[in-house]
């Protein structure tokens, strides 16, 4: 069990470490909105962190895509 | 609560389970196949055991003793996590970058192990109960981890996970016993890419709860969050088919 939850974190750390801290990053940004903004913030936290989740995966697909891409041209070069 | 409206809330939960049960069924089978049933069976019952344990033990002071709001938050935080994860990996194996998950591979890989190790017929095969104990448990976590998830708002929540996912099982065991064979026509890039839609779902969902956001229709706003999450990963497998063509089949940490 614990080689699964290492196998889990290091996944989440390393192979997807940028997904992981963008993620993070999404939701830390929605707390600071939600405690600072008000009664408005309130009513919008969730579509706002919708769209920057959603924002950053298709931004981390197409880095991952142009990663592939150029691993690649490297390999047939 | 009449069956449709728990049909709808267990779902989520029999879904994302069933990914789970067809990774565990597939080395169970490999194990009973190679070196006989009774150890593999054994092994699958101590896993149930041990994970009923662990449920009724942390599941249950987790979800009586923290707060709701904090267990919402927390448990929010890690469903979008794990979700993205699923997603991610999904959406590049649909585009070609990374290798199709095959169970048939994984059972016959797991096959060529086992037979490797050989077997004393008067002993109890203790490789064949750990190899079997080690699946169910690791896979079984999941599910546990996948009920308190979709059941993290309690009551009716937590009543249509536990009864999604101990379908799933029924279901996936059923399938296993009947065709004696890896379950390879379960289409399972298919289900981790609807699971790992869900799961951001529901992250997002619980996450925004958590800081006082009342979503309009409540839970209904759920299969509109999952469709902007499916939408968003129709466009990256657009995109990431136009980047790449001709796919990559490349390592999945390596992308």
């Amino acid at each position: 069990m614990f080689r699964s939850i290492w196998a889990t974190l290091v996944g989440l750390l390393i192979e997807d470490g940028q997904l992981a801290i963008g993620a993070l990053l999404a939701l830390a940004i929605t707390w600071a909105l939600a405690n600072t903004g008000g009664e408005t913030a309130h009513e919008v936290v969730g579509w706002v962190l919708l769209a920057l989740v959603l924002v950053l995966v298709v931004a981390n697909l197409y880095r991952a895509g142009v990663g592939a891409r150029a691993r690649m041209s490297s390999a047939h070069r | 609560m009449d069956p449709i409206t728990l049909a709808i809330h267990a779902t989520p939960a029999f879904v994302a389970s069933a990914v789970e049960f067809v990774e565990a069924t597939t080395i169970v089978l490999a194990v009973g196949v190679t070196r006989g049933w009774r150890a593999p069976l054994f092994g699958t019952l101590a896993a149930a055991a041990t994970l009923a344990v662990i449920i009724a033990t942390v599941g249950v002071a987790i979800v009586t003793i923290v707060p709701e709001q904090l267990l919402k938050g927390v448990v929010g935080a890690l469903l979008l996590l794990f979700g993205l994860r699923w997603l991610r990996k999904a959406v590049l194996r649909f585009a070609g970058i990374v290798a199709i998950h095959d169970e048939e591979l994984i059972y016959q890989r797991e096959v060529a192990e086992l037979r490797a190790q050989g077997l004393q017929r008067k002993e109890f095969d203790w490789i064949g109960f750990l190899v079997a104990y080690k699946a169910v448990l690791l896979e079984g976590t999941e599910v546990a981890f996948i009920v308190v998830a979709f059941g993290a708002a309690g009551g009716i929540a937590l009543t249509a996970a536990t009864v999604g996912a101990i379908a799933a099982g029924l279901f996936v065991i059923a399938l296993g016993v009947a065709l004696k064979q890896p379950l390879t026509m379960v289409p399972e890039n298919w289900l981790k890419f609807g699971v790992g839609a869900m799961l951001c779902s529901f992250g997002v969902f619980w996450f925004s709860e958590a800081l006082g956001m009342e979503w309009p229709g409540d839970a209904v706003s759920i299969p509109l969050i999952v469709l902007a999450f499916l939408a968003a990963s129709w466009l990256a497998i657009r995109m990431l088919r136009a980047l790449l063509p001709q796919g990559a089949r490349v390592e999945a940490r390596n992308v």
